[in-house]
């Protein structure tokens, strides 16, 4: 029975390393694995997963096989003598401190640089676009073609975020009532939008698709479908469809050809001249 | 067996006293302590059991237990409690609308409707796929939980919400193309569910496929059908005679003729009756259209500063209802005002009929009371839209203002500028409010908010 108890015990425990280890072997077939990276800096930030994954999942592996090791040879069964009172090793304390401590600074130290690219080297460039966080959707504000957010050319929308491939971008990032994080699964790119603060976020993308924009702060009730749309596309296109956008929204007349709308928007005059008195 | 007996043996004392000798403290009560010869046992259990018993709780939790009942619809109670109906009259009400409209998980669309029986079953029901790679159920999936499952703007999160989401049964619908009291057009229902109701809880579903949209417009404008049916059929008990005995017919052809297709032919004729825009002048001179519509939105013809406050901001006045909320509100009213009145009379000096009269007056403001408080969502008021943020519900374009100006909002106090106020005119009033968001002390300029609760 004992013997029994110990040998349970022991599998169960050694299910834990088994099965995590075959999770990530199956999952890739399953998609469950990172998501298709199409940003610049991506490659260094999965790179940094990957080694931190191989050092931990060594050290995890190692460790599991000790313990299950442990479970099984030492049980009551076989070994029922007194148990040992051991002071320890003060040797294998310290090697077992300082090994890790030496990882864990060669990591901070390692991945500095891809932080800083991400978190800390703005580009010197005006906002692409400003994004505002919203119990549920994402607010989106084009600065339109005086290149200027917050006048009356602006392109409003929701949800639906398009961005020119190759070239730097930077979104201007604000939240309306809560916490949420704008996170943009295929670039590598999550920052929480964070009420009364306005945060650059920036990157690079390197091909076009259409990827999920998620919410990833829990919001609310609606967090879980707080989800938008990015598509990458290049420069003409992403020209072509903020003139479409623009055109239906400044839209006075219920419908019209998409030529008519764009000349129609394009030949009124601009709702003001700028810094004209009133 | 004897494991068992065993470990019932154990004696506290000698547990304190081993744990002593071995120089550690047992706290008194544990699940799992060591027996006199220092093995791990618990008090009724070997450890073992316990941690298969463990194991397998752990495995029911992630199954779950067994399914929820079928979705049905809700009468609409407050209704019926305004009509008096009797409970056998309400059932006939539900058991009428049953056989013309079906259930949630399987509608009917009568014929006269007009509604495109293959979009309401991609709408309807639980999310299901009847076809691989299609997915049925939109409504519950995407609007249920505010909306309700019948519609009634009264799901489960939407007393978390300000304003409260549309009840569709009054057939009532704000943002439009059409003249103030006409429905909806089915672009306009598309284009709310695309765009969302900007500064409301009514998100975009821009990245639904344009068929998903299509159908959920469609279910909601069963839903608004099955709604008004509803209603005028228990407004019908009012007109019965003596001899109908409280019975409504139930003729289907009676029925379809006299309370289905007034509604339906409503929702037809809607799809022709587009307010007609005037062009807006491509040469137009903006500064002077601007100051013209500043003039008139001070002025005495259009009135917008009563409401809309002088500065824009939407504290003209700040006390009003829309025609849902009003409603309840009317409702709470005459059930505070009926018992006050019913308090005071005294059955002492009332005969036999009088006083049965007067329990039943009482019986029906209790009941009333009662569906108030649990079929109605408290009544909140609704404010005039802050003009200087540049959020409006029913869309920014220039277009979607000139339909708020000219038709008002149907339920809403924002009345109808159509009459009062030249096609032209309105032009430059749209204009105006479109500037407001930029104005600060007369001079335009880029968006520093005047007042901090204006900042985003």
């Amino acid at each position: 029975m004992k013997r029994f108890a110990a040998v349970f015990w022991s599998l169960l425990f050694l299910s834990v390393p088994v099965l995590g280890v075959a999770t990530f072997i199956v999952g890739p077939a399953y998609d469950i694995w990172l998501p298709r990276d199409v940003s610049e800096h991506g490659a260094a930030v999965d790179g940094l997963f990957y080694f931190i994954l191989v050092l931990t999942g060594v050290v995890f592996i190692a460790t599991e096989m000790v313990l299950f090791w442990f479970i099984w040879k030492y049980d009551e069964s076989k070994s029922n003598g007194p148990g040992r009172y051991v002071h320890g090793s003060h040797t294998l304390e310290v090697v077992w401190t300082i090994i890790p401590a030496a990882v864990l600074l060669f990591l901070a130290i390692y991945q500095m640089n891809t932080w800083a690219d991400v978190k800390m080297r703005r580009p010197n460039m005006s906002p692409t676009v400003e994004v505002v966080g919203r119990q549920f959707e994402w607010r989106l504000r084009y600065p339109g073609r005086d290149g200027m957010l917050g006048t009356p050319d602006d392109l409003h929308l929701v949800n639906d975020l398009h961005l020119p491939i190759d070239e730097d971008i930077l979104i201007q990032l604000k939240s309306m009532d809560v916490l949420h994080s704008f996170f943009l699964p295929n670039v590598r790119i999550k920052q929480d939008a964070v009420p009364g603060m306005k945060i650059p976020v920036w990157f690079k993308a390197r091909e076009e698709g259409v990827f999920d924009i998620v919410c990833a702060e829990l919001c609310g009730w609606g967090h879980y479908k707080m989800k938008g749309r990015v598509t990458f596309e290049p420069r003409e296109a992403f020209d072509r469809w903020l003139e479409r956008k623009y055109a239906e929204q400044e839209a006075t007349q219920p419908t019209g050809s998409e030529a008519t709308m764009t000349s129609r928007a394009a030949a009124r005059p601009a709702l003001f001249a700028r810094n004209e008195p009133l | 067996m004897k494991m068992l007996v065993r470990t019932l043996d154990m004696e506290y004392e000698t547990v304190s006293a081993f744990a002593a000798q071995a120089g550690f403290k047992t706290p008194s009560g544990d699940l799992i302590r060591r027996d006199t010869r220092g093995h791990l046992s618990s008090g009724l259990f070997p450890v073992w059991v316990l941690g298969g018993v463990a194991v397998v709780l752990l495995l029911l939790t992630t199954t779950g237990c067994g399914k929820t009942a079928a979705a049905s619809y809700r009468l609409n109670m407050v209704e019926s409690a305004k009509q008096r109906l009797k409970p056998e009259q309400e059932q006939q009400v539900a058991t009428i609308l049953a056989a013309l409209f079906g259930t949630p998980d399987e509608p009917i669309a009568p014929s006269e409707c007009g509604l495109d029986a293959a979009k309401l079953h991609l709408a309807a029901g639980p999310v299901r796929s009847d076809i691989v790679g299609r997915k049925n159920g939109l409504y519950r999936e995407h609007c249920a939980h505010c909306h309700g499952v019948t519609g009634d703007g009264m799901g489960p999160t939407a007393a978390f919400l300000n304003p409260y989401p549309r009840d569709y049964r009054p057939g009532v619908f704000k943002f439009k193309s059409t003249e103030r009291a006409d429905k909806p057009t089915h672009a306009d229902l598309v284009m709310v569910l695309r765009n969302g109701l900007a500064g409301s809880s009514m998100p975009s579903f821009a990245l639904l496929s344009d068929a998903k949209i299509d159908a959920l417009s469609e279910y909601v404008k069963y839903l608004s059908i099955r709604g008004e049916v509803e209603l005028a059929l228990m407004r019908a008990f009012f007109e019965l005679d003596d001899e109908d005995q409280g019975r409504l017919p139930e003729d289907r052809e009676f029925l379809i003729e006299e309370i289905v297709l007034p509604v339906a032919e409503a929702w037809q004729a809607a799809e022709d009756a587009l307010i007609d825009v005037p062009e807006m002048a491509a040469d137009i001179d903006m500064a002077a259209s601007i100051a013209k519509g500043k003039e008139l939105f001070y002025g005495n013809k259009a009135n917008c500063v009563k409401c809309h406050g002088v500065t824009g901001l939407g504290d003209g006045q700040v006390n009003d209802y829309d025609d849902w909320n009003k409603v309840v509100l009317q409702a709470q009213k005459t059930v505070q005002g009926g018992i006050e009145q019913a308090g005071e009379a005294s059955t002492w000096d009332m005969d036999a009929d009088e006083a049965v009269e007067h329990r039943a007056e009482l019986a029906w403001l209790d009941r009333f009371q009662k569906v108030l408080e649990g079929n109605a969502l408290p009544p909140r008021t609704i404010r005039p839209r802050n003009l200087r943020q540049g959020i409006y519900r029913g869309g920014m374009r220039p277009l979607d203002l000139y339909y708020r100006i000219h038709a008002g909002i149907n339920g809403a106090p924002m009345p109808a500028a159509k009459g009062t106020v030249p096609p032209e005119d309105i032009w430059h009033i749209v204009n105006y409010i479109r500037s407001l968001p930029y104005d600060f002390n007369g001079t335009l300029g880029v968006d520093k908010p005047m007042v901090a609760r204006d900042r985003l």
